[in-house]
């Protein structure tokens, strides 16, 4: 027996180098290719730094900064003690207490998020207006309106949150319904009551999960244009249009965009530390029931309130106006133009669901078949794209391309002697390249947690049977995540649907999404008409929300 | 057949080693268990075997072709090797036959194939059910059917019965290895029942910490365990100490570790080594009975003897040919 005394040196650099170069497969470069790929917004942006800012920068510096920062910061703790509020009371509610219509509750808090913010900042526009609904009601009932402003930064703090506040929702009632119920039975036997079970208990240990919830919700407050510009509050998200399409200074927005990532990536970051501070290891619960409490009338009233408060406000209330003027400017609008507008917003969506889905699921598997440990790691980088906000994903998809371009009109100038115009920039391969980009990772959890539940000795047994990577995911694996491919392509489909930053500035002039449709007549001093393409897009995204709730429930 | 050479797996980097230096050959036709508590490095080592893990150092050759080495990788599914899974991993959405055919799809006479293995290990008549509709031992059956079916150079079987309760689990395994004795496959059977391992190999390899501590046949490594590890993996055994060496009178080499087989103990007969001792407490576990005995010196000592009839002073020895000695 040969005595390998040199274990010693098993990973010194030349050993490991040794390794990397036998360990390194075609995935591990399909990997990293991805990956570049959907890094090249923010790559480019960082590149394009170089270049200086533009002539304006020193005057938004002076005068413009300091009001997109304090703005931005305003809405961020505003929207963030709101949504928490909102979201963490009703979770709560739904998963301790029993009270009428508490199912239907359920999945109604969830709603809301089928209502992009700008289209609930219309709606809310035309109830607290002069001649609107607030005013049109006072006078019914014979008193004097006393009209409140919201069209300002806390009116537009509240918008946003009874619009975004579903997240924090979702991710705490999740964990109070998996979580909760072992540990407050223990925490009842010793004694110790509900509310203080509630605030020395349950919320520490939810506060993971309500943490993950409300980044999302920040991110989503970060990325808003369209309720932003509506209501004149400047944050970086308008500014980068404004420095783009008014100033056309696109180092000025490249700037803005950096800056704006730079503080997304600090939440990001946030979020990181404060899980790895508290690492509660989740427990198996075998008891698949959560008691509710049973309660009397009175309380049990008051608890129903308190939940359909915020279903009201972020539902019904917005899309009860959006019906009534929808009831009033139905025959102006509703035209075979629509339509066709319609059916291609419908088209672009499930276009980009299919190529963002296929996307993922190679990203997934890709870095599943790949050896190296970085490149792994490397491929969770790729969905970072869902915190940068649209606008800025879309500046850095126009400096590539268009640079791709000019370069490619040029050669086949030369070679070829072929007059083209544009290829990418401005056709419908960048918009889908950019929706990809920032929905990835809307695509690539859902397919991940199923991709998980597989246990991983059914794919190594079919390649112990003679089936190499390709084949086994065909045969195998697609089979068994089926469902987990149907709800990314689901989600994605809907969040394509309510884009709006992104769609503004990348989409091709002869197209048209129903989003900016909605937000054209918006801006256009037409906002009653903006009601029948909002609507359009809240039908559209409600029904599967619904149906991914009960997928939820069942499980 | 199976030749590995100083194979050493780390997944953190080296800071602790899986598996460390470990090297062993396996002739054809030879059955062979690898025996280790759980952490020993006895999966790895069949995963790194199967090419599902990468190693860090060593070589693996299967038959005569090299498939593992810091230069070159065979894919495990170039392997030739069939692995039955602990839990089976059968195919959830695929028929019982349409598991057996998947790995022998190329095959001109694979339906007759497949409906061959499926008769060895009898499960004729049940092709058409799907996996959830099977026992966990004809699951475990159609694992092995699928494993055999295309012929493998070596057969891996991790933690095959684990899964199973213990009257299906002594009746499963003898069916097993009939079958694996019958197609004359190259088999490794990975397990931490000591029982299992001597009922059916012809060879054991014990594993400890990511180390082969001692591969030898079954009976040499009850008669000649090389530590004392190794003998109480097979059985309870009583390590002898200085203390309990005064107690028996027995003085023995000094440089050398000492234990006797709790079954080598004889109560109140003639033999080389005897003390008395005074019964403290007496424990009923069915067929044993546990003795908790104070010696003449005042050293404490507990053993298991199928005796019923123990009076409050006994006299306990052994001979010295029972004696284990390990020079480490």
């Amino acid at each position: 027996m040969r005595q390998a005394g040199n274990n010693s040196d098993i990973f010194s650099l030349k050993y490991r180098l040794r390794r990397l170069q036998r360990d390194s497969n075609k995935w591990s470069i399909f990997t990293l290719a991805i990956v570049l790929f959907l890094a090249l917004p923010v790559i480019s942006i960082g590149v394009k730094l170089l270049d200086g800012p533009g002539e304006t920068w020193s005057h938004i510096v002076d005068h413009l900064l300091i009001d997109y920062i304090g703005n931005s910061l305003f809405l961020v703790f505003a929207c963030s003690v709101l949504v928490l509020l909102f979201g963490i009371s009703s979770a709560w509610f739904v998963s301790r207490f029993e009270f009428p219509f508490r199912e239907q509750m359920e999945w109604l808090l969830i709603l809301p998020l089928a209502i992009p913010s700008y289209i609930v900042a219309y709606a809310y526009a035309g109830i607290f207006d002069y001649g609107g609904s607030m005013d049109l009601l006072f006078r019914w009932i014979g008193l004097d309106f006393i009209r409140i402003d919201i069209m300002n930064k806390s009116g537009l703090a509240f918008i946003l949150s009874v619009s975004l506040f579903p997240y924090v929702y979702v991710s705490a009632r999740a964990f109070f319904l998996n979580q909760a119920s072992n540990l407050l039975e223990a925490s009842k036997m010793l004694g110790v009551g509900e509310l203080k079970s509630f605030f020395n208990l349950m919320l520490p240990l939810a506060r993971p999960a309500i943490i993950a919830g409300l980044i999302l919700v920040l991110m989503e407050v970060l990325n808003d244009y369209g309720a932003a510009q509506y209501y004149g509050v400047n944050t970086f998200t308008t500014g980068i249009f404004r420095a783009w399409f008014s100033l056309e200074e696109p180092e000025t927005a490249v700037y803005l965009s950096a800056l704006l990532i730079i503080i997304v990536f600090a939440l990001i970051l946030f979020e990181k530390w404060q899980r790895r501070k508290k690492k509660f290891s989740p427990l198996k619960s075998n008891d698949i029931y959560t008691h509710r409490k049973l309660i009397s009338t009175w309380p049990r009233t008051g608890i129903f309130i308190a939940v359909l408060f915020p279903v009201l406000l972020g539902f019904f209330l917005p899309v009860s106006q959006l019906i009534y003027w929808a009831y009033l400017t139905y025959s102006k609008v509703f035209n075979p133009d629509f339509l066709m507008l319609s059916l291609q917003s419908f088209g672009i969506a499930i276009l980009t669901a299919a190529v963002t889905v296929f996307f993922a699921t190679l990203l997934i598997y890709f870095s599943k078949w790949s050896f190296l440990g970085f490149i792994r790691n490397l491929a969770r980088m790729g969905i970072l794209g869902y915190a940068i906000p649209g606008a800025v994903i879309a500046i850095g998809i126009m400096i590539p391309t268009l640079a791709f371009d000019k370069w490619l009109i040029n050669m086949l100038d030369y070679f070829f002697n072929i007059q083209s115009g544009f290829l990418i920039h401005g056709t419908l391969v960048a918009l889908v390249y950019a929706y990809c980009v920032r929905f990835l990772a809307v695509a690539f959890n859902p397919i991940e947690s199923t991709a998980l539940k597989v246990n991983s000795s059914i794919p190594d047994s079919s390649k112990m049977l003679g089936v190499g990577n390709l084949r086994t995911f065909m045969k195998i694996e697609l089979p068994l995540i089926k469902t987990g491919l149907l709800s990314a392509f689901i989600l994605v489909f809907i969040d394509v649907l309510k884009e709006l930053p992104l769609t503004l500035i990348l989409k091709p002039f002869d197209v048209n999404t129903l989003a900016v449709k909605a937000f054209e007549y918006a801006s256009d001093e037409m906002v009653m008409e903006a009601s029948i393409p909002s609507l359009f897009i809240i039908f559209t995204a409600a029904l599967p929300v619904i149906f991914l709730n009960k997928l939820l429930i069942k499980k | 057949m199976l030749t590995i050479n100083s194979l050493s797996k780390s997944f953190d980097k080296g800071r602790s080693f899986a598996l460390k230096d470990v090297s062993f050959n396996l002739g054809k036709g030879d059955v062979c268990a690898i025996v280790g508590e759980s952490g020993s490095g006895k999966t790895t080592l069949v995963r790194l075997i199967a090419g599902l893990e990468r190693p860090d150092h060593g070589t693996i050759e299967l038959a005569g072709e090299m498939v593992s080495s810091l230069k070159k990788l065979v894919a495990p599914e170039k392997r030739k090797i069939g692995l039955v899974f602990q839990e089976y991993a059968l195919f959830p959405h695929l028929t019982l036959l349409q598991n057996v055919l998947y790995g022998i799809s190329k095959l001109k006479d694979k339906l007759n194939r497949a409906k061959e293995v499926l008769d060895l290990v009898g499960l004729k008549g049940m092709e058409d059910r799907y996996p959830h509709q099977l026992s966990g031992g004809q699951q475990q059956r159609v694992a092995l059917a699928r494993a055999l079916a295309p012929n493998p150079a070596l057969l891996i079987l991790d933690e095959p019965f684990s899964n199973l309760d213990a009257m299906l689990r002594k009746q499963l395994r003898n069916q097993v290895f009939e079958i694996i004795k019958k197609t004359g496959v190259t088999a490794i059977f990975v397990t931490h029942d000591t029982q299992d391992a001597l009922s059916v190999a012809d060879e054991i390899l014990i594993l400890q910490s990511g180390k082969v501590v001692q591969k030898d046949e079954a009976a040499n490594l009850y008669i000649k365990p090389n530590s004392v590890y190794v003998a109480s993996l097979f059985g309870n055994t009583i390590q002898l100490n200085k203390a309990l060496q005064s107690a028996f009178e027995c003085p023995l080499n000094a440089n050398c570790c000492h234990a006797i087989r709790n079954e080598s103990l004889t109560i109140n007969s003639e033999c080389e080594y005897v003390t008395h001792a005074q019964v403290l407490k007496k424990t009923f576990l069915g067929d044993n009975i546990q003795l908790m005995l104070k010696l003449d010196n005042g050293e404490q000592l507990t053993v298991l003897t199928k005796e019923r009839n123990i009076e409050d002073k006994i006299m306990i020895g052994f001979n010295s040919k029972d004696v284990l000695e390990f020079t480490s």
